[in-house]
Protein backbone atom coordinates (compact mmCIF):
# COMPACT_ATOMS: atom_id res chain seq x y z
CA UNK A 1 0.00 0.00 0.00
CA UNK A 2 1.31 3.44 -0.91
CA UNK A 3 2.09 5.86 1.88
CA UNK A 4 0.08 9.07 2.06
CA UNK A 5 1.58 12.54 2.08
CA UNK A 6 -1.27 15.05 1.99
CA UNK A 7 -0.25 18.71 2.43
CA UNK A 8 -2.34 20.84 4.76
CA UNK A 9 -4.97 23.22 3.37
CA UNK A 10 -6.96 25.97 5.09
CA UNK A 11 -9.52 23.45 6.33
CA UNK A 12 -7.66 20.13 6.25
CA UNK A 13 -4.66 18.86 8.24
CA UNK A 14 -1.29 17.64 7.01
CA UNK A 15 -1.47 13.85 6.86
CA UNK A 16 1.39 11.43 6.41
CA UNK A 17 1.66 7.66 6.79
CA UNK A 18 4.82 5.56 7.11
CA UNK A 19 4.13 1.86 6.54
CA UNK A 20 7.67 0.73 7.50
CA UNK A 21 7.56 2.70 10.77
CA UNK A 22 3.88 1.94 11.54
CA UNK A 23 3.23 5.64 11.95
CA UNK A 24 0.36 7.96 11.00
CA UNK A 25 0.79 11.72 11.61
CA UNK A 26 -1.86 14.43 11.36
CA UNK A 27 -1.21 18.10 12.06
CA UNK A 28 -3.42 21.20 11.90
CA UNK A 29 -7.10 22.14 11.71
CA UNK A 30 -9.73 19.82 10.29
CA UNK A 31 -13.05 21.26 9.17
CA UNK A 32 -13.68 20.22 5.56
CA UNK A 33 -17.30 20.27 4.41
CA UNK A 34 -17.07 16.63 3.48
CA UNK A 35 -14.93 15.02 6.18
CA UNK A 36 -15.65 11.45 5.14
CA UNK A 37 -14.29 12.06 1.69
CA UNK A 38 -11.18 13.62 3.19
CA UNK A 39 -10.56 10.84 5.74
CA UNK A 40 -11.49 7.96 3.41
CA UNK A 41 -7.89 7.34 2.27
CA UNK A 42 -6.50 7.55 5.81
CA UNK A 43 -9.11 5.07 7.03
CA UNK A 44 -8.36 2.72 4.10
CA UNK A 45 -4.62 2.91 4.84
CA UNK A 46 -5.11 2.11 8.53
CA UNK A 47 -7.49 -0.77 7.69
CA UNK A 48 -4.94 -2.22 5.26
CA UNK A 49 -2.08 -1.81 7.73
CA UNK A 50 -3.99 -3.47 10.57
CA UNK A 51 -5.20 -6.29 8.32
CA UNK A 52 -1.65 -7.64 7.86
CA UNK A 53 1.22 -8.68 10.12
CA UNK A 54 1.56 -7.85 13.77
CA UNK A 55 3.64 -4.66 13.66
CA UNK A 56 2.60 -1.88 16.07
CA UNK A 57 0.72 1.21 14.90
CA UNK A 58 1.15 4.67 16.38
CA UNK A 59 -0.88 7.79 15.62
CA UNK A 60 0.95 11.05 16.27
CA UNK A 61 -1.63 13.83 16.31
CA UNK A 62 -1.22 17.58 16.49
CA UNK A 63 -4.80 18.37 15.55
CA UNK A 64 -6.12 21.67 16.85
CA UNK A 65 -9.67 22.44 15.75
CA UNK A 66 -12.01 19.75 14.39
CA UNK A 67 -15.57 20.24 13.15
CA UNK A 68 -18.13 17.64 14.23
CA UNK A 69 -17.97 15.66 10.99
CA UNK A 70 -14.18 15.36 11.42
CA UNK A 71 -14.77 14.21 14.99
CA UNK A 72 -17.10 11.51 13.69
CA UNK A 73 -14.54 10.37 11.10
CA UNK A 74 -11.81 10.33 13.77
CA UNK A 75 -14.05 8.19 15.97
CA UNK A 76 -14.20 5.67 13.10
CA UNK A 77 -10.37 5.61 13.09
CA UNK A 78 -10.18 5.09 16.86
CA UNK A 79 -12.76 2.28 16.55
CA UNK A 80 -10.38 0.50 14.14
CA UNK A 81 -7.56 0.87 16.69
CA UNK A 82 -9.82 -0.34 19.48
CA UNK A 83 -10.75 -3.48 17.53
CA UNK A 84 -7.06 -4.18 16.76
CA UNK A 85 -6.15 -3.60 20.41
CA UNK A 86 -8.82 -6.12 21.48
CA UNK A 87 -7.06 -8.70 19.29
CA UNK A 88 -3.73 -7.99 20.98
CA UNK A 89 -2.20 -5.70 18.35
CA UNK A 90 0.01 -2.98 19.86
CA UNK A 91 -1.59 0.37 18.97
CA UNK A 92 -1.29 3.78 20.56
CA UNK A 93 -2.18 7.44 20.14
CA UNK A 94 0.03 10.40 21.12
CA UNK A 95 -1.86 13.68 20.92
CA UNK A 96 0.31 16.77 21.35
CA UNK A 97 -1.16 20.21 22.06
CA UNK A 98 -0.10 23.81 22.40
CA UNK A 99 -0.31 24.53 26.17
CA UNK A 100 -1.88 27.94 25.44
CA UNK A 101 -5.02 26.30 24.06
CA UNK A 102 -6.81 24.14 26.62
CA UNK A 103 -9.69 23.33 24.24
CA UNK A 104 -7.47 20.82 22.45
CA UNK A 105 -7.10 18.88 25.71
CA UNK A 106 -10.91 18.80 26.10
CA UNK A 107 -11.26 17.51 22.54
CA UNK A 108 -8.58 14.81 22.89
CA UNK A 109 -9.80 13.80 26.34
CA UNK A 110 -13.34 13.09 25.11
CA UNK A 111 -11.91 10.72 22.52
CA UNK A 112 -9.71 9.05 25.11
CA UNK A 113 -12.75 8.33 27.34
CA UNK A 114 -13.97 5.86 24.72
CA UNK A 115 -10.62 4.14 24.08
CA UNK A 116 -8.92 1.43 26.15
CA UNK A 117 -5.60 1.34 24.25
CA UNK A 118 -2.67 3.59 25.34
CA UNK A 119 -3.66 7.21 24.59
CA UNK A 120 -1.34 10.00 25.73
CA UNK A 121 -2.23 13.70 25.70
CA UNK A 122 0.86 15.83 26.22
CA UNK A 123 2.00 19.44 25.80
CA UNK A 124 4.04 19.84 22.65
CA UNK A 125 7.69 20.19 23.50
CA UNK A 126 9.09 20.44 20.02
CA UNK B 1 -33.75 54.29 -5.84
CA UNK B 2 -32.76 55.67 -2.47
CA UNK B 3 -29.12 55.25 -1.57
CA UNK B 4 -28.37 53.20 1.51
CA UNK B 5 -27.40 55.36 4.44
CA UNK B 6 -24.01 53.81 5.24
CA UNK B 7 -23.48 56.09 8.20
CA UNK B 8 -26.72 54.93 9.80
CA UNK B 9 -25.82 51.32 9.06
CA UNK B 10 -22.40 51.84 10.64
CA UNK B 11 -23.96 53.45 13.72
CA UNK B 12 -26.25 50.46 14.04
CA UNK B 13 -23.31 48.04 13.77
CA UNK B 14 -21.37 49.99 16.37
CA UNK B 15 -24.29 50.26 18.80
CA UNK B 16 -24.91 46.53 18.49
CA UNK B 17 -21.15 45.85 18.93
CA UNK B 18 -21.08 43.82 15.71
CA UNK B 19 -17.57 42.52 14.94
CA UNK B 20 -18.44 40.83 11.72
CA UNK B 21 -21.50 40.31 9.59
CA UNK B 22 -22.31 38.68 6.30
CA UNK B 23 -25.44 38.36 4.22
CA UNK B 24 -25.59 36.53 0.92
CA UNK B 25 -24.83 33.33 -0.98
CA UNK B 26 -22.18 31.32 0.83
CA UNK B 27 -19.62 28.88 -0.59
CA UNK B 28 -17.12 26.47 0.90
CA UNK B 29 -14.25 28.88 0.26
CA UNK B 30 -16.22 31.86 1.57
CA UNK B 31 -16.82 30.02 4.86
CA UNK B 32 -13.05 29.53 5.12
CA UNK B 33 -12.22 33.14 4.20
CA UNK B 34 -14.75 34.68 6.59
CA UNK B 35 -13.56 32.19 9.22
CA UNK B 36 -10.03 33.47 8.71
CA UNK B 37 -11.16 37.07 9.11
CA UNK B 38 -13.09 36.06 12.23
CA UNK B 39 -9.95 34.45 13.74
CA UNK B 40 -8.01 37.66 13.09
CA UNK B 41 -10.73 39.90 14.56
CA UNK B 42 -10.90 37.74 17.68
CA UNK B 43 -7.15 37.92 18.09
CA UNK B 44 -7.24 41.71 17.66
CA UNK B 45 -10.12 41.81 20.16
CA UNK B 46 -7.84 40.01 22.69
CA UNK B 47 -10.21 37.07 23.03
CA UNK B 48 -9.00 34.18 25.20
CA UNK B 49 -7.68 31.38 22.94
CA UNK B 50 -10.38 29.01 24.23
CA UNK B 51 -13.18 31.56 23.65
CA UNK B 52 -11.81 32.36 20.19
CA UNK B 53 -11.83 28.66 19.34
CA UNK B 54 -15.40 28.24 20.61
CA UNK B 55 -16.62 31.21 18.57
CA UNK B 56 -14.85 29.89 15.47
CA UNK B 57 -16.22 26.42 16.08
CA UNK B 58 -19.84 27.62 16.44
CA UNK B 59 -19.42 29.76 13.31
CA UNK B 60 -18.16 26.75 11.30
CA UNK B 61 -20.88 24.36 12.50
CA UNK B 62 -23.70 26.84 11.83
CA UNK B 63 -22.50 27.95 8.40
CA UNK B 64 -21.69 24.39 7.27
CA UNK B 65 -25.16 23.33 8.45
CA UNK B 66 -26.64 26.08 6.24
CA UNK B 67 -24.55 24.88 3.26
CA UNK B 68 -25.53 21.24 3.76
CA UNK B 69 -29.19 22.17 4.13
CA UNK B 70 -29.20 24.29 0.96
CA UNK B 71 -27.42 21.52 -1.01
CA UNK B 72 -29.76 18.82 0.29
CA UNK B 73 -32.79 20.88 -0.80
CA UNK B 74 -31.39 21.91 -4.18
CA UNK B 75 -31.72 25.56 -3.25
CA UNK B 76 -30.24 28.06 -5.68
CA UNK B 77 -27.55 30.48 -4.50
CA UNK B 78 -30.00 33.10 -3.31
CA UNK B 79 -32.29 30.66 -1.51
CA UNK B 80 -29.24 29.17 0.19
CA UNK B 81 -28.04 32.57 1.40
CA UNK B 82 -26.73 32.81 4.92
CA UNK B 83 -27.02 35.71 7.33
CA UNK B 84 -24.23 35.61 9.91
CA UNK B 85 -23.47 38.05 12.72
CA UNK B 86 -20.77 37.89 15.38
CA UNK B 87 -21.19 40.53 18.09
CA UNK B 88 -20.45 41.20 21.75
CA UNK B 89 -23.22 41.59 24.30
CA UNK B 90 -23.36 44.01 27.28
CA UNK B 91 -21.42 41.53 29.43
CA UNK B 92 -18.61 41.21 26.89
CA UNK B 93 -19.67 37.74 25.80
CA UNK B 94 -19.59 36.82 22.14
CA UNK B 95 -22.86 36.23 20.31
CA UNK B 96 -22.73 34.07 17.21
CA UNK B 97 -25.94 34.27 15.19
CA UNK B 98 -26.70 32.56 11.91
CA UNK B 99 -29.86 32.29 9.88
CA UNK B 100 -31.11 30.90 6.59
CA UNK B 101 -34.25 30.08 4.68
CA UNK B 102 -35.77 26.67 5.41
CA UNK B 103 -38.92 24.72 4.59
CA UNK B 104 -41.46 25.83 7.18
CA UNK B 105 -42.00 22.31 8.55
CA UNK B 106 -38.23 21.84 8.99
CA UNK B 107 -38.09 25.17 10.80
CA UNK B 108 -40.76 24.00 13.27
CA UNK B 109 -38.83 20.75 13.86
CA UNK B 110 -35.62 22.74 14.42
CA UNK B 111 -37.34 25.00 16.96
CA UNK B 112 -38.51 21.93 18.88
CA UNK B 113 -35.00 20.44 18.75
CA UNK B 114 -33.40 23.69 19.97
CA UNK B 115 -35.83 24.03 22.87
CA UNK B 116 -35.12 20.40 23.87
CA UNK B 117 -31.36 21.15 23.80
CA UNK B 118 -31.90 24.40 25.72
CA UNK B 119 -33.48 22.46 28.58
CA UNK B 120 -30.48 20.12 28.99
CA UNK B 121 -27.63 20.77 31.41
CA UNK B 122 -23.97 20.27 30.47
CA UNK B 123 -23.91 16.60 31.54
CA UNK B 124 -27.07 15.79 29.57
CA UNK B 125 -25.70 17.58 26.51
CA UNK B 126 -22.47 15.58 26.74
CA UNK B 127 -24.45 12.32 26.98
CA UNK B 128 -26.57 13.36 23.96
CA UNK B 129 -23.40 14.23 22.03
CA UNK B 130 -21.77 10.88 22.77
CA UNK B 131 -24.97 8.99 21.89
CA UNK B 132 -25.21 10.88 18.58
CA UNK B 133 -21.53 10.18 17.86
CA UNK B 134 -22.33 6.46 18.16
CA UNK B 135 -25.30 6.58 15.77
CA UNK B 136 -24.55 4.61 12.62
CA UNK B 137 -24.18 6.85 9.61
CA UNK B 138 -26.16 6.52 6.39
CA UNK B 139 -23.95 5.36 3.50
CA UNK B 140 -24.30 8.61 1.57
CA UNK B 141 -24.22 10.97 4.54
CA UNK B 142 -21.47 13.55 4.43
CA UNK B 143 -22.34 15.64 7.45
CA UNK B 144 -21.73 15.18 11.14
CA UNK B 145 -25.21 13.66 11.22
CA UNK B 146 -26.85 15.88 13.80
CA UNK B 147 -23.80 16.35 15.99
CA UNK B 148 -23.40 20.00 15.01
CA UNK B 149 -26.33 21.49 16.92
CA UNK B 150 -25.51 19.51 20.07
CA UNK B 151 -21.91 20.71 19.82
CA UNK B 152 -23.07 24.32 19.46
CA UNK B 153 -25.38 23.90 22.48
CA UNK B 154 -22.47 22.50 24.50
CA UNK B 155 -20.26 25.48 23.68
CA UNK B 156 -22.96 28.05 24.41
CA UNK B 157 -22.72 29.60 27.89
CA UNK B 158 -26.45 30.36 27.80
CA UNK B 159 -29.29 28.25 26.38
CA UNK B 160 -29.53 28.54 22.59
CA UNK B 161 -32.15 30.95 21.29
CA UNK B 162 -33.93 30.34 18.01
CA UNK B 163 -36.69 32.02 16.04
CA UNK B 164 -38.69 31.40 12.90
CA UNK B 165 -40.17 34.08 10.61
CA UNK B 166 -42.52 33.07 7.83
CA UNK B 167 -41.59 33.74 4.21
CA UNK B 168 -44.60 32.99 1.99
CA UNK B 169 -46.59 29.77 2.28
CA UNK B 170 -43.82 27.16 2.31
CA UNK B 171 -40.70 28.81 3.65
CA UNK B 172 -39.45 30.52 6.78
CA UNK B 173 -36.28 32.22 7.98
CA UNK B 174 -34.67 30.22 10.78
CA UNK B 175 -32.30 32.05 13.08
CA UNK B 176 -30.13 30.68 15.88
CA UNK B 177 -28.03 32.46 18.49
CA UNK B 178 -25.28 30.99 20.69
CA UNK B 179 -23.47 32.85 23.48
CA UNK B 180 -19.77 32.25 24.13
Amino acid sequence: MNDLDIPASQSTPYVSTRWEAGLVSMTGDSYPENSFEFFRDVIAWIEAYLAQGDMPLRLELRLVYMNTSSVKAMMDIFDLLEAAHAKGRPVRVDWFYDPRNERVVDLADEFREDCSFPFEIAPDGR
Amino acid sequence: MATIDLFQLREHFNESRILLCFNGPISRSLIEEIGNALKNYLQADNAQPSAAMDVFSVYVELTQNIRHYALAHDYDELQGSATVVVARDEDGRYLVQAGNMVEHADGEALLARISALARMDKAELKAAYKAQLRQPRAEDAITGAGLGLIDVARKSARPLRASLSRIGARHAFFSLCATI
